[in-house]
């Protein structure tokens, strides 16, 4: 009868909306041993983090390595392989002091020529946000002894101390990859790094098993034997093997089973905006303001009025989420501006501010131009909206709340290797929904969606193609300020333009949501060396 | 049947075998998608991009990429995958005993069972047995085996709790020897019923279809006038029966290929269907070229199977 009523609620909870998280459960304390079972989406192909942004690889592969700093629950740097920092020249130059007697998992001294190698010969090659990021600013490392790293920048640089965490920075051996080809080197996987959990073995498409380092210069961490990445590609099998006591830990829950879980004791969740693939989302509608009749405010404008964003957050989000307040994360405290009058759901208005920018409802449902500067008379409004697949539900929801003020929106979901050429590329689109990841820093992933020298074929730069000197300035302005006190203001102006400008609907940010079994606890949700602390009760 | 038969049917396989790759090659690369922007995520700039490509020589013209994509294959090289760093040989190598098991235990059960339980409604036509058959053959044959398959692992695996839902072996315990393979066994169940569930309605159908026509024949009813038993007429009859079913289980061989991806994705299978599927969504082009190449050259090396077997099966047959 029992599993009954478990099958009965897990079949009624695949359809079920669900209710925002409670707060995390208190954590026992820790014990030694005990193995945790991670269900992870897909096959990383290898294990080598320092060569790729691939959510999938760094899921997967964090737990072996670590960066310069770590960070905390609110997104500020931790001392990891680094044990402390200093900012000098205004920001144009960081030094950073090595923790002794780390060792790598051959055994082998980790000194500062690693991390001179990781950046010069891997990271500023390879990994795309830190290439992209840092590739142009940075003049240069130097290391004038075993224990110390400088970072030499062209100019100040803010966002240094966000950007070198195992996510973002990963370091790896030189003498393992010195004189290979870090793309194809045998030990991407069979890695040797310094982090918590070292590999026994790999079996392609199955599974990743690690080993506890017992040599971890982290004393008595950590506190698990062994931890075993299952790969599990279908999000409802992963939450089934929970439940079945198959795997202990969940990366992510689909919204409709969220419920479900959180209604059962056996388990624990969490939310956090921090994934290794991008941190900080929001879901954003882009406007394409190459288009003539998006080239005027009042119908963007209009747009944003019509769309009712606490209706995308109930019934595409299941309540996992909020309704974006400001265009940059409420995560990011500090950068996030408060108070600001984004366009409210209000039907009547968005009907008024189609009516004063000449598209009239006449005989058809659809209004019409008259009047409209550069379009026809007569013309209908209509809408492409490109999207995701997976984003299915936000084309759905877009459709319903403009087709009630008359506007008609075709819907065009793209897998996302077509979309990008699509949007960034031809510009072939009218609007689209995008989840811009602001990343640890507005510097990182926010610039990218305004500053106009970000108008072009890269993929999920600039979509709206927006151009506004002042807030170019203010960007560049910010980028070379240090001090957080005073980045804040220049972010703030920002808003407040982009705001009035609205080359984009800022709709839901979209945090996601970590479940685990309660006999587990100690997790850090909000990095990639999540299990570092973990651990199980037998 | 002559060994010169067999050669000629062999070196057949070669043009066949290049028409493949030239057709494969220009839809995979025709088709709309990136690799570098799956492989390199949002984040990164222009020059990175450009970086990647060339790196992959994806920024040479297509005839030219084909002309090294064919000198590749001739040699036996596949090339390298993007996402895994290593030879697409070995990459797509370490899935295929997965998926052989996956999916050649399902043909086999499916066959064996298909034939039993089409010969068992045959001989009890139109009775409660052959309604039963009947009616679940329909329903198994209708069924989505994506949705059969969530379907079993709530009721079979997480409502009994005799199942896993999930992978090869036991995340918990790295076992060996015959424990191991229990374990995989066990692991087993759930994949191979759902992939066999469809394959066995349609096999039982047209076992029991065949096998009503031919007990109709002539040599029947004369067999019967002889005073064979039923059981030996039965049993006659069969083998002619069952001869239309080898070119349908010899055609199933590339199907159960493809409609192995569902259901190793649903039950997290470590097989090529997976492999296939994650190779899709990264463009992942050389291991995608490669497993589209293994699953043509396995379907034209059955049919050859299935026409030798014909010979085998039928005195009739005869090849020049």
């Amino acid at each position: 009868m029992h599993r009954l009523r478990r099958m009965t609620a897990l079949l009624l909870g695949l359809a079920t909306f669900t209710l925002p998280l409670g707060p995390v459960m208190a954590q026992d304390s820790p014990s030694r041993g005990g193995a945790l079972v991670v269900a992870i989406s897909a096959d990383p192909g290898h294990l080598n983090p320092a060569i790729t942004t691939s959510g999938a690889t760094h899921t997967a592969a964090e737990l072996i390595y670590n960066g310069l700093l770590g960070r905390d629950q609110h997104g500020d740097a931790t001392p990891d392989l680094a044990e402390s920092w200093t900012v000098e020249q205004s920001g144009a130059a960081y030094r950073f002091r090595l923790r002794d007697g780390v060792t790598w998992h051959d055994g082998a001294r980790f000194t500062a020529a690693d991390v001179k190698f990781t950046f010069e010969e891997v990271l500023l090659k390879f990994h795309a946000r830190t290439k992209a990021s840092m590739g142009g600013v940075l003049a240069g490392i130097d290391t004038p002894d075993d224990r110390t790293v400088i970072f030499r920048f062209k100019q100040p640089y803010a966002p240094l101390l966000q950007q070198l965490d195992a996510t973002e920075a990963p370091i790896v051996a030189r003498h393992i990859y010195q004189g290979g080809d870090p793309q194809t080197h045998a030990a991407n996987v069979n890695p040797v790094g310094t982090g918590p959990f070292k590999v026994v073995s790999y079996r392609k498409g199955a599974e990743i098993r690690l080993a506890r380092n017992a040599a971890y210069f982290k004393a008595g961490l950590p506190y698990l034997d062994e931890i075993v990445m299952r790969i599990i590609p279908d999000a409802n099998t992963q939450v089934l093997a929970l439940e079945n006591g198959e795997v202990d830990f969940l990366w992510g829950v689909p919204g409709p089973q969220q419920n479900h879980l959180r209604a059962d004791a056996r388990f624990r969740m969490a939310q956090t905006s921090y994934h290794p693939g991008g941190s900080n989302c929001i879901m954003t509608v882009s406007f394409n303001l190459d288009r003539l009749a998006l080239k005027d405010v009042r119908l963007r404008r209009a747009i944003a009025l019509a769309l009712d964003r606490e209706a995308f957050l109930s019934q595409v989000l299941f309540g996992e989420g909020k309704v974006a307040m400001a265009p940059i994360s409420s995560e990011i405290m500090w950068a996030h501006a408060r108070g600001l009058s984004l366009p409210r759901f209000n039907r009547a208005e968005a009907e008024r501010q189609l009516e004063a920018a000449g598209w009239k409802k006449e005989r058809d449902a659809i209004r019409v131009a008259r009047g409209v500067a550069g379009v026809v008379d007569g013309t209908r409004l209509a809408i492409d909206f490109l999207h995701f697949p997976t984003f299915a539900k936000y084309g759905e929801l877009m459709r319903q709340h403009l087709g009630a003020v008359g506007i008609d929106v075709n819907l065009r979901p793209l897998e996302p290797a077509v979309f990008a050429p699509t949007v960034f590329k031809d510009r072939a689109f009218d609007t689209n929904v995008i989840s811009y990841c602001n990343g640890p820093d507005p510097e990182i992933g926010v610039r990218r969606m305004y500053h106009s020298s970000q108008i072009g074929p890269a993929p999920f730069t600039n979509a709206a193609g927006y151009r506004n000197e002042r807030v170019d300035a203010l960007f560049d302005q910010a980028a070379r300020t240090v001090e957080r006190d005073r980045r804040t203001p220049l972010y703030r102006q920002i808003q407040e333009v982009v705001v009035q400008d609205l080359p984009y609907v800022w709709l839901v940010e979209t945090p996601t949501t970590r479940a685990w079994t309660a006999r587990c606890a100690g997790f850090k949700a909000w990095t990639g060396l999540f299990a570092e602390e973990a651990f199980c009760k037998r | 049947m002559t060994a010169q038969y067999l050669l000629r049917r062999l070196i057949q396989v070669l043009p066949v075998a290049a028409g493949i790759v030239l057709i494969l090659f220009v839809l995979v690369h025709t088709a709309p998608g990136d690799p570098v922007l799956a492989l390199a995520g949002e984040h990164g700039d222009a020059a990175y991009y450009a970086f990647m490509r060339h790196r992959f020589g994806l920024d040479r013209p297509l005839p030219e990429q084909l002309a090294v994509y064919v000198g590749r294959v001739v040699r036996g090289d596949l090339g390298l995958s993007y996402v895994h760093g290593r030879p697409v040989a070995r990459v797509i190598a370490e899935r295929v005993p997965a998926t052989l098991l996956l999916t050649g235990t399902a043909l086999a059960l499916s066959s064996l069972a298909g034939v039993a339980l089409g010969v068992w409604a045959a001989c009890r036509r139109d009775r409660s047995v052959d309604l039963t058959v009947r009616a679940g053959a329909l329903v198994a044959h209708a069924l989505p085996p994506f949705w059969l398959a969530q379907v079993a692992a709530i009721t079979l695996a997480l409502g009994t709790g005799l199942f896993p839902v999930q992978g090869l072996t036991d995340a918990r315990q790295a076992l060996t020897g015959w424990r191991y393979l229990v374990d995989v066994v066990h692991h087993l169940a759930l994949p191979v019923l759902v992939l066999a569930a469809g394959e066995l309605a349609l096999m039982t159908r047209l076992t029991r279809t065949g096998l009503l026509e031919a007990l109709r024949m002539d040599y029947a009813q004369t067999a019967r006038a002889k005073g064979l038993s039923e059981r030996r007429v039965v049993y006659h009859a069969l083998r002619n029966a069952l001869l239309p079913l080898v070119t349908v289980v010899g055609g199933r061989a590339g199907m159960m290929c493809t409609g192995a991806v569902l259901v190793e994705t649903v039950f997290a299978w470590p097989g090529v269907g997976q492999l296939m599927l994650s190779s899709i969504q990264t463009r992942d082009i050389p291991v995608l070229l490669g497993i589209f190449l293994l699953v043509s050259v396995t379907v034209v090396v059955v049919n050859l199977v299935t026409d030798l077997t014909y010979a085998w099966l039928d005195p009739l047959v005869r090849y020049e």
